[in-house]
This record gives C-alpha cells, structure tokens and sequence, in this order.
C-alpha cells in the first residue's frame, strides 16, 4: 500500500518507514531506498552516512532522486517495495536548485511526479516533515517553501491509503489504522 | 461553538468550507486588528488576533472569556503555534503561551474540537 508518514524532528520517523517498507517488499522482490538528500556540507555528508549505517543489512538498493522523482520508474521496477525519504529535501531541490533562483512552481511538478509513482508502484512509503506549529515569522521565501511542502503533503495524503503521524516513537494511523497495522 | 485547529496550511478552513458550506461572507478573517472579532459563522486565524492583543498589551484571558461570550455558535479556527523552538523574541513566547492557554479555553467551551493533519480531520473532543 502507500503510506505517507510524518512528524516532528526526531519522531523516529526513518526507522518507522524503514519497517514499514521493508515489510511491505515481496519474497524475492526489490526493496529501494530513494535517496533524495544533496549533500551542500561535511554536516551533510556526516548525516548522509549514519543514514546509509542505519539501512546496512535491510537489503535496500539506494537509488539517488535528488529531483524529477517521476524518474524512479523508468529504472525501478513498480512491483518493488519504495521508501522515498524525504519530501523535504525533494522539494528544497526542486525549489532551490541552484544559488539564486527559485523555482515557484516545485509543488506542482512534485505532485505531478509523484501523481505517477503512486498510481503505478504499488508498494510506497513517503516520508515527510511536520514543520508547521511554530510561533515564528519567516521571511517569504521559507514561508512560501512551508506552504509549498503542506500542499504537497495534502495531495500525497490524498492519494495514499494510510496517513501516519509519528510521535516520539509512537504513530498515530490519521487514515488506514486497520491497513497499517496489518502491515507489521 | 466547534473548535477546529491543527499547524499551518493543514487544510483547517477548506473542512470547514467542506462541512459548513460556506459562502466567502460567512467567514470573518482576523488580521492586525486588537478589536474582538464577531458576526462570522466561521472566525478564522484567531492567533493572528491573539498576537495583536499581546502587541496591544491587553489580557488576554480576559479578552477570550468576552470573545466566547460573543461567540457562542461561532466555528472558531486557531493555528496550532505550540510546536516548534521557543522562540528568542519575548513578544513571541508571550504570544506563543497566550495562545496555548487561549486554545485550552476555548476546546474546554465547545462541544466539538476537531484537529487537522495533512487535510485529514480527527475529532478530539
């Protein structure tokens, strides 16, 4: 099923939607990592690789998608079990993609894209961050990017069977409780 | 009064829109004005108004016990700001805990709170 999972900083949001992925791949079918993160940093690099430490022995093929995530199915098989993580770092790519331009219409084209992979893969764990409960003022950039991302977890939630919200290591199913547990 | 919340952009006025019905005119925008709002059957952003009472140095408890008074079958709508960094600016925190006790308040007055995530509802109350 597809699964759209989100939360605060720190949630265990990552080990959650490995499970769920993991569980979700067939006997003998292909389970993939789409990695979205560009590294900018050594901060990055560093996260990248505890990353990549945490999946070592769940069988993950990476597949790197910074962008165009439509993309995935021209070189994965749809019947493989997907965990794209995250939203957050897609659409930072599609919005910023290089220094000084912004690309307002990211939201549409992720939507669009994964529009297609949800309606072709079968197996989908989207992972996302809840970052809109916070008494701040940004500047109109970081608000339009706030926007942007909630639009695009709309429409996944949507699309998706189970909509999960993760919370200090507990979930909370906001859709499909009775799917999502059957999972694991 | 039905009380509905949830983080920003979840979807909060487009349910009420969708249960309600509602024409533009049925919805009261609060903006930088202290002034209470009234007369909409849906009052939307309602930490926008509680931001320009701590601004306008009122009490706000106060200012929440009139505001339920006034709007007793009202379909109150509050961004939840509660969730992220406390924040540096001490107008900010005092606004950030204003509208937590103003949220407690007004859930503990209405018959039916309802919480937003993503677009989709969950009835807490």
């Amino acid at each position: 099923m597809k699964i759209l999972l989100s939360g605060g900083c720190k949630s265990g949001k990552s080990y959650h939607a490995q499970r769920l992925a993991k569980a979700q791949a067939r006997q003998g079918g292909a389970l993939y990592y789409v990695a979205t993160m560009k590294s900018a940093d050594g901060e990055d690099d560093e996260r990248i690789a505890r990353h990549r430490r945490e999946r070592e022995g769940w069988g993950f093929v990476t597949v790197e998608r910074p962008a165009d995530i439509g993309g995935i199915l021209e070189s994965c098989d749809p019947g493989g079990s997907f965990l794209l993580d995250s939203l957050t770092a897609l659409l930072a790519n599609e919005m910023f993609p290089r220094q000084g331009f912004v690309d307002h219409g990211a939201a549409a084209t992720i939507i669009a894209g994964l529009t297609r992979v949800l309606k072709e893969a079968d197996d989908v764990v989207l992972v996302s961050d809840f970052i809109y409960s916070d008494a701040a003022f940004y500047d109109p950039l970081t608000e339009a990017y706030r926007k942007s991302l909630a639009e695009i977890d709309r429409a996944a939630a949507e699309l998706c069977g189970a909509v999960l919200e993760a919370a200090f290591g507990s979930i909370i199913a906001h859709k499909g409780k009775a799917a999502y547990e059957a999972i694991l | 009064m039905i009380f509905i919340f949830g983080g920003a952009y979840q979807g909060k006025l487009a349910y009420a829109r969708d249960r309600f019905g509602l024409a533009d005119s049925d919805i009261y925008r609060c903006g930088e004005s202290a002034e209470m709002p009234e007369g909409g059957k849906v009052i939307c952003g309602l930490e926008k108004w509680i931001l320009a009472l701590v601004y306008a140095n009122a009490d706000v408890e106060d200012e929440m016990q009139r505001f339920i008074r006034r709007n007793e079958e009202a379909v109150v709508i509050c961004d939840d700001i509660s969730g992220g960094v406390v924040p540096a600016d001490a107008t900010l925190r005092k606004w950030r805990e204003a509208a937590g006790k103003a949220a407690t308040e007004l859930a503990s007055h209405s018959d039916e709170v309802i919480r937003l995530f993503c677009g989709i509802p969950t009835r807490i109350k």
